[in-house]
C-alpha cells in the first residue's frame, strides 16, 4: 500500500471514529426519549396539544426547535417514534427539518461565526423555517404509502394498549438505538470515505465556483452533504469560505443539516427510499433558489467576506 | 424482538457504552472532540451500558405473533372531524393489550456485523491524528479570509491590554490572531515588526520554502469533533544555523512577526529568535469562542 493509501486509511479512520464518538451520546439521548416517548405518552396526546387547523399545526412544528433543541441525530428516533404515537407526520416532517437549524444553539454559533452578524443568521434560521414548512405542506396532502415505512405507520385503535411500564420503555429505546445506530453508522463510513478520498476544500476546483452564486451554491450544498457537519458548527466552516458569497454560504448551512450523507440513512429508518430522493430534490432546490433570492434581494449591499477575528488570549 | 435478539442487543450496547468509556478514560477523547463534550460520552457510554446490561439480564419474553399494525394512509387532518369520518376500530382490532414490537428492524447479527466491522478497522488504522495530507485539507497551508468591516476597531492600547507577555517581553499571542491579521490592513499594521511568541505544533513547511530554512506552526481549531477541525498555520523562518525542532513537536516560537504577500495573497511569517520545547496541552485543540 502506497503512503497516499495509508493516510487516507489512517484519515478516513480518524474521520469515522470522531464523528461517530460524537454522534452516538446524541443518538443514545435521542432513542431513550424515543422509548420513553413510546411508551408512556398517551395516543391522541397531539390532538389535544396542536392546533386543529392543519396548516396551523405545522407552521407551529416548524418552529418547536426553538423550545426542544435537537441536532439533526437526534431529532430522528424522536419523531419516528411520535409518528407510531400518532403526530401527523407533516408535523413530525416540518420539526425534523426545522429543527437543526431554527434551534437557539445553531443560532447563536452562526452569529458568532459571522462576525456578530445578525441579518445572515435570520436569512439562515428563515430559510430552514420556510423550507421546512413549505415540504411538510405538500407531505401533509400526501398518502403515508408515499413516503413512511410500513413499520413507522402510526399505530391508531382505540382497543390498542402497550404496556406502560420501564421495561417496555427500556426496549423500545434498544429497539431505537440498534435501528438508528446502524444506519447512522453506515452513513459515518460512507462521509469519511468521501472526505478523505473524493473531497478536498481546499482544491481549486471548489475555490473557482465561487465566481458564479449559481454555481457555488450547488458547489457548496453537494460540499455540506458530503462533509456532514452537525448544524452547531457547520456555520464556522461556511465564514471561513472566504471566496464565496453569502448566498452558496446559506445554501451550505441550511441544505447540510436537513440532508446529508449520514442523515439519509437516518432518515431511512423511517421514509421510503424514493421519499428521501424526493426529499433530498425539493430541498436542494428550495435551498438553491432562496439563497439565491437571499443573496440577490434581501441581502443586497451586504458584504460578501466576512470572518471571524478574535484577538484576546 | 426474541429474547435472544434482546439480548444480542444488549451486548452489542455495551459494546458501544464500553467503546465511548474507554475512549473518555484513556483520554484518547482529547483527540476526536472538543473538550466540551467529553462529560457527553462519559455520560452516553454509562447509559448505553445500563440500557445493554439491563437487557442482558431482563430480557422481554415476547410472543411471536407476527401481527401487522395496519394503518391509517393519511395524516389525519388534526383534529378536522370532517376528514376523519372513519372508524378507528375498523382499521385495528387487536386484543386488549399486545406485547409484540411492530417493527421490522435488522436482525442482531447484521446490526452486529455492519456496525463492529468499521469501528474494529477505524480503531487499528487510526493514528489519533490527521495525516500531513488529511491537515492540508483542513487549511494548513491556506491563507487566511479576509476580514469585514464589521470587526470592532483594534489598537496597539487593546493589545496591551489584553495580550500577556512573556518573561523577554514578546507578546504571547494566539496563532488565530496572527494567522487572521493577514486578512485585515489595520491588524497588518500594528502587528507588523512585533515581537511574538507563539505556541503550536510544528509541520513541514511547503509555501515559498525553496531555500529550506522553514518551518510551520500551527493550531486547530475546533468547534464540536475533528469533522469540523480548521487548521491555521503561520510560518516560520530560522536563521542560518537555527537549532530547528523536529516535525510534530509541541513548541514555543518566539520572534518578529510580519507579513509577506507570496502570489498575491498576504501571509504571516514569523523571523525565529528561538524555539524552544513546550508541555502538549490536555488537548491541542482550541476551542472557537
Amino acid at each position: 500500500m502506497t503512503q497516499e493509501r495509508q493516510d487516507q486509511l489512517a484519515d478516513g479512520s480518524y474521520e469515522f471514529l470522531a464523528i461517530f464518538l460524537e454522534g452516538l451520546p446524541f443518538i443514545f439521548l435521542g432513542t431513550l426519549v424515543s422509548g420513553f416517548l413510546g411508551t408512556y405518552l398517551p395516543r391522541g396526546a397531539f390532538e389535544k396539544i396542536l392546533p386543529k387547523n392543519n396548516t396551523l399545526a405545522v407552521l407551529m412544528s416548524g418552529l418547536l426547535g426553538a423550545v426542544f433543541p435537537v441536532c439533526e441525530c437526534a431529532v430522528v428516533p424522536v419523531i419516528r417514534r411520535l409518528v407510531k404515537n400518532g403526530l401527523p407526520v407533516s408535523c413530525a416532517l416540518a420539526y425534523m427539518l426545522a429543527a437543526p437549524i431554527f434551534n437557539p444553539v445553531t443560532a447563536i454559533s452562526t452569529y458568532k461565526a459571522f462576525n456578530n452578524s445578525p441579518e445572515i443568521t435570520i436569512s439562515r434560521l428563515a430559510m430552514g423555517y420556510m423550507i421546512a414548512v413549505f415540504i411538510a405542506l405538500i407531505v401533509a396532502r400526501k398518502a403515508h404509502s408515499f413516503f413512511l415505512k410500513a413499520s413507522v405507520k402510526a399505530e391508531n385503535g382505540d382497543d390498542h394498549h402497550h404496556p406502560r411500564n420501564l421495561n417496555a420503555a427500556l426496549n423500545n429505546s434498544l429497539r431505537d438505538l440498534m435501528d438508528v445506530g446502524l444506519y447512522f453508522c453506515i452513513g459515518v463510513v460512507l462521509t469519511a470515505i468521501l472526505k478523505t478520498t473524493v473531497i478536498d476544500p481546499t482544491d481549486d476546483f471548489w475555490k473557482e465556483l465561487a465566481n458564479n452564486s449559481i454555481v457555488g451554491s450547488i458547489g457548496m450544498m453537494f460540499l455540506a452533504f458530503v462533509l456532514s457537519l452537525c448544524s452547531t458548527s457547520d456555520a464556522f466552516i461556511a465564514a471561513n469560505f472566504h471566496n464565496f458569497r453569502y448566498g452558496p454560504k446559506l445554501a451550505f448551512m441550511v441544505f447540510g443539516p436537513m440532508m446529508d450523507a449520514k442523515l439519509i440513512f437516518l432518515y431511512s429508518t423511517v421514509f421510503k427510499w424514493k421519499f428521501i430522493l424526493f426529499l433530498f430534490v425539493a430541498i436542494f432546490i428550495l435551498t438553491g433558489a432562496l439563497s439565491i433570492l437571499f443573496e440577490t434581494r434581501i441581502l443586497p449591499g451586504w458584504m460578501s467576506q466576512q470572518t471571524e477575528i478574535l484577538l484576546a488570549p | 424482538m426474541t429474547s435472544l435478539d434482546t439480548r444480542l442487543f444488549g451486548f452489542l450496547a455495551c459494546l458501544w457504552g464500553g467503546l465511548l468509556i474507554y475512549f473518555y478514560h484513556s483520554t484518547r477523547i482529547r483527540d476526536y472532540l472538543d473538550i466540551g463534550f467529553h462529560h457527553f460520552i462519559m455520560v452516553g457510554g454509562i447509559g448505553m451500558l445500563i440500557l445493554g446490561t439491563y437487557s442482558l439480564i431482563n430480557p422481554k419474553l415476547q410472543s411471536k405473533k407476527n401481527e401487522s399494525s395496519k394503518s391509517c394512509d393519511h395524516d389525519h387532518g388534526h383534529h378536522d372531524e370532517k376528514h376523519h369520518s372513519h372508524n378507528h376500530k375498523q382499521c385495528h382490532d387487536h386484543g386488549d393489550q399486545c406485547d409484540h414490537d411492530h417493527e421490522e428492524g435488522h436482525g442482531p447479527f447484521i446490526t452486529i456485523f455492519l456496525t463492529l466491522t468499521p469501528l474494529i478497522l477505524a480503531m487499528t488504522y487510526t493514528q489519533d491524528k490527521l495525516s500531513n495530507g488529511g491537515m492540508a485539507k483542513k487549511g494548513l497551508y491556506e491563507k487566511p479570509a479576509l476580514t469585514s468591516a464589521n470587526i470592532p476597531p483594534f489598537s496597539r492600547q487593546d493589545l496591551e491590554k489584553n495580550v500577556p507577555k512573556n518573561e523577554h517581553g514578546e507578546f504571547q499571542l494566539r496563532m488565530i490572531s496572527a494567522y487572521y491579521a493577514a486578512g485585515d490592513l489595520e491588524i497588518q499594521d500594528i502587528f507588523e515588526g512585533l515581537p511574538v511568541e507563539l505556541e503550536g505544533r510544528i509541520a513541514p513547511e511547503k509555501i515559498n520554502n525553496e531555500s529550506g530554512d522553514r518551518l510551520r506552526i500551527f493550531r486547530s481549531i475546533i468547534t464540536c469533533c475533528a469533522a469540523d477541525l480548521q487548521i491555521v498555520g503561520v510560518s516560520l523562518e530560522f536563521p542560518e544555523g537555527a537549532k530547528r525542532p523536529q516535525l510534530e513537536d509541541w513548541v514555543k516560537a518566539s520572534g518578529t512577526l510580519t507579513f509577506e504577500t507570496v502570489e498575491g495573497d498576504v501571509l504571516p511569517l514569523l523571523k525565529i529568535r528561538e524555539v524552544v520545547s513546550a508541555e502538549e496541552p490536555y488537548s491541542e485543540f482550541r476551542r472557537r469562542q
